[in-house]
């Protein structure tokens, strides 16, 4: 009997890049809405495969990071009401994640400027989420055998905004921690140019990044490559990255460099890079 | 089933074994699946029993407007994932979801609209089951309520059945169910009036109830061909149920006349629960939500409940940790602990275990060569055995590796060996040739035929099976002819 998997999705929800994609001059233009009923259709398709895969979205907001659904725990009081033409999960997870998202952007206001979004506290959340999850406490002994215990998680990061190099140290280790949970990363990039540190994140955890050409079949890119568990990986191919950019940012200015310089002194404990510019 | 399968967890292609409904729907007509089809409840229900293979291929079919060529599709297939591949695409086609075609593939029409509509919702088909308003005057059934019905029904059957043997007098099921047992061979009334438990029925009791529920629900399919009943409403009722939410309260009036009978048949199983016969709602209960899941179908007699949240299907998973914890020690010297104080799990022990002590939360006994051979005489072989004790197998035996100790399992296997020390077959004896090189001449062609079973060169003589007969018959008339 196949077991159930996990699946934590990170929807980069900024703002003014979500502006620039709706833009009729892009070639395939995507507004926020088409995206969200792609992306919940995507979502209920992960659902549907099998009754007790669980599911968790979170929301990378300027400045802050939100939960928006999670399978296990009852976010909103209020339960949708049935109707006969739907199923509930579907309905319950449709309408929380939506109405969470209108939520935050009402929240945000006016703003001189935009803070950029905080993907990496995104990331970080779900990783503690999947901790959660596959290490259950151990004052329920035999829980081992749960069939709801999962054994293939993953984290999906759909992307639209640039690379932030400040964030590069604790995007690393946010990656280092997922090859330590065994979490595949995989990044779909809808909108922007490629990001170098999201490249690194899927090749390192074996998972697959995707730049998105054809943007109007997001839904088909989402089913096609980032629905299987691993396990079915093996058996239907999944498309990878063959060219990956594996450049670092420098510690003194975030800037990514071609060439670093590796301190000779701390160089057993740290791997710190240093670029042209700094002056010992 | 759902839990005893962890151990290996490193298969490379995942080993899946079809769910019993799948060849029952595959030997239907294309014009009855696809009447199936027209319900989004039903195309995920079936959707969910498939494979995780043919699951993924339907995905990606699902949002294309055009056909696929197969070739385009075969090029995502890796090389060692082949077969399973292959497999997964015969079995979409045998239950016409994908029409054969060797160059392009695509959904079934109506198949693809319907699981559409599930997962985007919409349409107005009401396949998901019309619920009731809240009843101001009398408090809807509660899930624990629920779950203790379900329970009390299910194990009414079973112990009924494991106690038929033997003398007492449990409570009867309904005649409904008396009758769908007799059907389905798990008992039968030879040998008087009484109803006497079968071989497969003892096998069927080692089941997990996943499996037996499905079980029964199979010959109840086939009981409802027989039936004259309309087998698209039976099924696609039974696929509503299982996408239905634990803990509400349904209207019947959108029901068919078929699907009214079927809840008084399903009430009797503990799938559904009404107040009333003639009540004008129901409310599905864990078995029945949990069809197409692998989540165990039953609360525990001593659960502790577990916290119910979001949505209450998807929180059974969670709750189920009590559940689902075994009961059962065994130790190195055949002596078995069993911490329960459910008589169906006791009688169910007793079949190949001898009770020494009973106590009010324990029960102790011994797995000896009796008993056990008690039970490989009932029909149930000795990897039914050790699979129960294994799924039901204490948390503080989990820490064991392997689970269950070697000696015990080997020794079971033995004593079940013990029992095949003679094997039967039908044939022919074949004596008294006039001569040592006619023996030896017939003998020589009979042995390229595959057809020797045993020979006695110093007795000049050997025994054929019976189909190699003819042959062989013919053979020595033709030489004794001939000469």
């Amino acid at each position: 009997m196949e077991k159930a998997s996990h699946l934590s999705v990170i929807v980069d929800l900024s703002p003014t890049q979500w502006h620039l994609s709706a833009q009729t001059s892009n070639q395939y233009p995507l507004s926020i809405e088409t995206f969200l009923s792609q992306l919940l259709a995507f979502l209920n398709a992960h659902i549907a495969s099998k009754h007790e895969n669980s599911l968790v979205v979170f929301g990378a907001l300027p400045g802050k990071s939100v939960l928006l659904y999670s399978s296990t725990e009852l976010l909103s009081d209020d339960a949708p009401s049935l109707d006969a033409n739907s199923y509930l999960p579907f309905k319950l997870v449709d309408s929380t994640v939506v109405q969470r998202i209108m939520n935050e952007f009402d929240a945000i206001g006016e703003l001189e400027e935009e803070p950029p979004c905080a993907l990496v506290g995104a990331v970080t959340k779900a990783l503690c989420y999947i901790n959660r999850i596959t290490h259950p406490s151990s004052t329920m002994p035999g829980v081992a055998e749960d069939p709801s215990i999962v054994h293939d998680p993953r984290i999906l990061i759909l992307s639209v905004s640039p690379d932030l190099s400040s964030s590069y140290i604790p995007i690393m280790n946010a990656i280092f921690s997922a090859q330590k949970l065994k979490v595949t990363i995989d990044v779909c990039k809808v909108y922007g140019p490629d990001t170098v540190f999201l490249q690194q994140a899927a090749h390192l955890t074996n998972g697959s990044y995707i730049y998105l050409e054809r943007r109007d079949a997001l839904l088909q890119y989402l089913i096609m490559s980032f629905l299987s568990p691993t396990s079915i990986r093996k058996i239907l191919a999944v498309p990878k990255q063959d060219k990956i950019d594996f450049r670092a940012a420098c510690f003194c200015h975030k800037n990514i460099v071609d060439i670093g310089f590796v301190c000779s002194v701390c160089l057993s404990s740290t791997h710190y890079l240093y670029c042209f510019v700094t002056k010992f | 089933m759902p839990v005893q399968s962890l151990q290996n967890t490193d298969v490379i292609v995942p080993q899946h074994a079809p769910h019993p409904l799948l060849p029952f729907l595959q030997s239907q007509s294309q014009t009855t699946l696809t009447r199936l089809y027209q319900r989004p409840s039903s195309c995920l229900s079936i959707f969910r029993l498939l494979g995780p293979i043919e699951r993924q291929l339907i995905m990606n079919l699902l949002w294309l407007e055009s056909a696929l060529s197969v070739a385009t599709m075969s090029a995502w297939v890796l090389p060692e994932g082949k077969n399973a591949y292959d497999s997964a695409l015969t079995v979409m086609t045998g239950l016409h979801i994908a029409p054969n075609s060797t160059v392009k593939l695509a959904l079934n029409p109506t198949f693809k609209s319907s699981l559409r509509q599930a997962i985007t919702g919409g349409g107005n088909t009401g396949s998901f089951g019309v619920p009731t308003d809240k009843d101001g005057k009398r408090q809807s059934a509660n899930i624990e309520n629920l779950d203790a019905y379900a329970l009390e029904r299910w194990e009414t059957i079973l112990h009924y059945m494991v106690s038929s043997g033997q003398g007492q007098n449990p409570t009867k099921p309904s005649q409904g169910v008396l009758y769908l047992l007799q059907r389905s061979g798990l008992m039968n009334n030879a040998h008087g009036a009484a109803l006497q438990i079968t071989s497969s029925g003892f096998q069927f009791l080692l089941h997990s109830p996943h499996d037996q529920l499905w079980n029964l629900l199979l010959q109840y399919l086939h009981m409802a061909e027989e039936r004259q009943m309309d087998l698209v409403e039976v099924l696609s009722f039974l696929f509503m149920l299982s996408t239905m939410d634990l803990g509400r309260e349904y209207s019947t009036e959108p029901l068919s006349e078929t699907q009214k009978a079927m809840l008084e048949d399903l009430r009797d199983y503990g799938l559904v629960w009404q107040r009333k016969t003639s009540s004008k709602r129901f409310s599905p209960t864990r078995l029945a939500t949990t069809l197409t899941s692998s989540s165990p179908p039953l609360p525990s007699s001593h659960s502790t409940g577990g916290s119910r949240t979001a949505d209450g299907t998807g929180a059974v998973a969670l709750s189920s940790g009590a559940a689902q914890q075994g009961f059962i020690v065994l130790e190195t010297n055949y002596r078995i602990y069993a911490y329960t104080d459910n008589p169906l799990q006791t009688a169910v022990l007793n079949l190949f275990i001898t009770m020494k002590y009973r106590f009010p939360n324990l029960v102790v006994g011994m797995l000896t060569r009796e008993s056990v051979r008690k039970a490989l005489g009932n029909g149930i072989s000795a990897d039914q055995i050790i699979s129960y004790l294994t799924t039901h197998a204490h948390p503080q035996m989990r820490k064991n590796n392997p689970l269950l100790p070697v000696t015990v399992q080997d020794q079971i296997r033995l004593w079940e060996l013990e029992r095949n020390r003679l094997k039967s077959a039908e044939g022919y004896l074949y004596k008294d040739f006039a001569s040592q090189a006619d023996y030896e001449y017939v003998l020589a062609y009979a042995k390229q035929l595959d057809v020797v079973l045993w020979e006695n060169a110093a007795k000049r003589c050997f025994f054929g099976t019976l189909e190699g007969h003819a042959n062989v018959r013919g053979f020595i008339e033709r030489r004794t002819g001939s000469v």
